[in-house]
């Protein structure tokens, strides 16, 4: 087994919440990686001060994913820095890895988990719910995911090491993203109803609701596949159009 | 003609290729052309997982150099992608891409290669690849996204 203690290991899971810390253009995640790495680093190479200098000049380089899923990386890295795998490795190993934990990322989190949980707080807010409730029960949930996702990416890659792809594919991540987009879905709908329900003389205008109805149906057919964040873009209007009617009624 | 797309961008296929490109040309397959992944099974196996529902084929550029009329001829939308300027130069070395459209994505800065656009850094050898390849009827433009403004290679060797 390798010289990682489980206190180094604990360590850097906690600094990983501050992998962004100094992000910037030319290395993004690569310094706070770095620094994150650094308690696993130093155990491994105890008493070797030239190959910890050496390691963490390699992990400072540019790095970018998103960052709940940079765990994967950093969980991976450090696993395969504990098992003395050469530099040529590690380094291949990053740049593999980054552009599938982006992508995954992206999608699950940005383009799904975080505008369901909007949509649904902002369902539970029209419904009446008092607003403190509303953003507490919005922060424990989303943070529930968040936490989870974490812990599991960093478990998987400390775990698995370089061939950490297959359990990744194995989790279906794109696919529960899509699920989780549905339900977003599903959420506009019933928001859309609830607005319309509880705003009295709207159930008069009749059939008149039809014509944006069948504008906004024929937009989502016709352009909806193209958006970039689909379901981001349905929160961003939703918000929009509530903030129209609390303005014009 | 069904090779939709080449594209030159160290990330190969990641978010801004599989959703900013993906989305709107609906490729059918990614084919990464690298002498060093060609024969690396496990780091296909994670670029693999970027790839959504979409094949992706890893070819040596000799290999590709070979199989680039197949793609051509094949009704199966390819998005063709080499991680660095010298794989295109030697994938379209001779008019192999004559005609064709080569977009410039992501190029890291790194040591010795200048900053053109914020996406975009090329060593003086790069450079040397894309005038080459544009002398032989490639028309070659640095397009991070398809919705962003595409610069011609005389713009950014210009500036």
């Amino acid at each position: 087994m390798s010289a990682l203690s489980r206190r180094a290991v604990t360590s850097t899971f906690l600094r990983s919440f501050l992998v962004q810390g100094s992000w910037n253009y030319h290395t993004m995640l690569g310094t706070g990686f770095a620094w994150a790495m650094l308690p696993g680093l130093r155990r491994i190479f105890e008493g070797d001060p030239e190959g910890l200098d050496a390691s963490v000049r390699r992990h400072l380089d540019h790095f970018n994913a998103h960052p709940y899923l940079a765990n994967v990386a950093l969980g991976a890295a450090l696993r395969l820095e504990a098992d003395g795998t050469d530099e040529q490795t590690v380094r291949r190993f990053k740049t593999a890895v980054r552009g599938p934990l982006g992508g995954l990322g992206d999608s699950l989190v940005w383009a799904a988990w975080l505008p369901t949980v909007s949509m649904a707080a902002l369902t539970l807010w029209w419904l009446g719910l008092p607003v403190w409730l509303v953003v507490g029960l919005f922060l424990v949930v989303y943070n529930a995911g968040h936490l989870a996702l974490r812990i599991w990416g960093f478990r998987i890659g400390l775990r698995d090491g370089r061939d950490v792809a297959l359990t990744l594919s194995e989790a279906r991540l794109a696919q529960l993203g899509e699920r989780i987009k549905s339900i977003a879905a599903l959420l506009v709908g019933v928001l859309a109803g609830v607005v319309l329900a509880g705003r009295e003389g709207l159930s008069d205008a009749g059939p008149l609701w039809i014509v944006p109805a069948v504008v906004c149906f024929a937009a989502g057919l016709k352009i909806g596949h193209r958006a970039w964040r689909p379901a981001a873009v349905a929160t961003v209007t939703a918000i929009a159009l509530i903030a129209w009617w609390g303005v014009l009624l | 003609m069904s090779i939709v797309l080449f594209r030159i961008d160290e990330r190969l296929i990641h978010g801004q290729v599989v959703i900013g490109w993906g989305h709107q040309l609906r490729p059918d397959r990614y084919a990464v052309v690298d002498d060093d992944l060609a024969d690396s099974a496990w780091e296909q196996d994670l670029y693999r997982l970027g790839a959504g529902t979409a094949d992706v084929v890893f070819a040596t550029t000799e290999d590709a150099r070979g199989r680039l009329s197949e793609w051509r001829d094949d009704p199966l939308r390819t998005i063709l992608l080499t991680r660095d300027v010298t794989t295109m130069g030697r994938l379209g070395a001779g008019g192999m891409l004559a005609g064709d459209r080569v977009n410039l994505g992501g190029l890291h800065h790194g040591p010795g290669r200048r900053e053109l656009l914020t996406y975009l850094h090329l060593t003086a050898e790069d450079e040397d690849h894309l005038v080459k390849l544009a002398a032989e009827g490639v028309e070659v433009s640095a397009h991070d996204l398809p919705d962003a403004h595409r610069v011609p290679l005389e713009t950014l060797l210009e500036g």
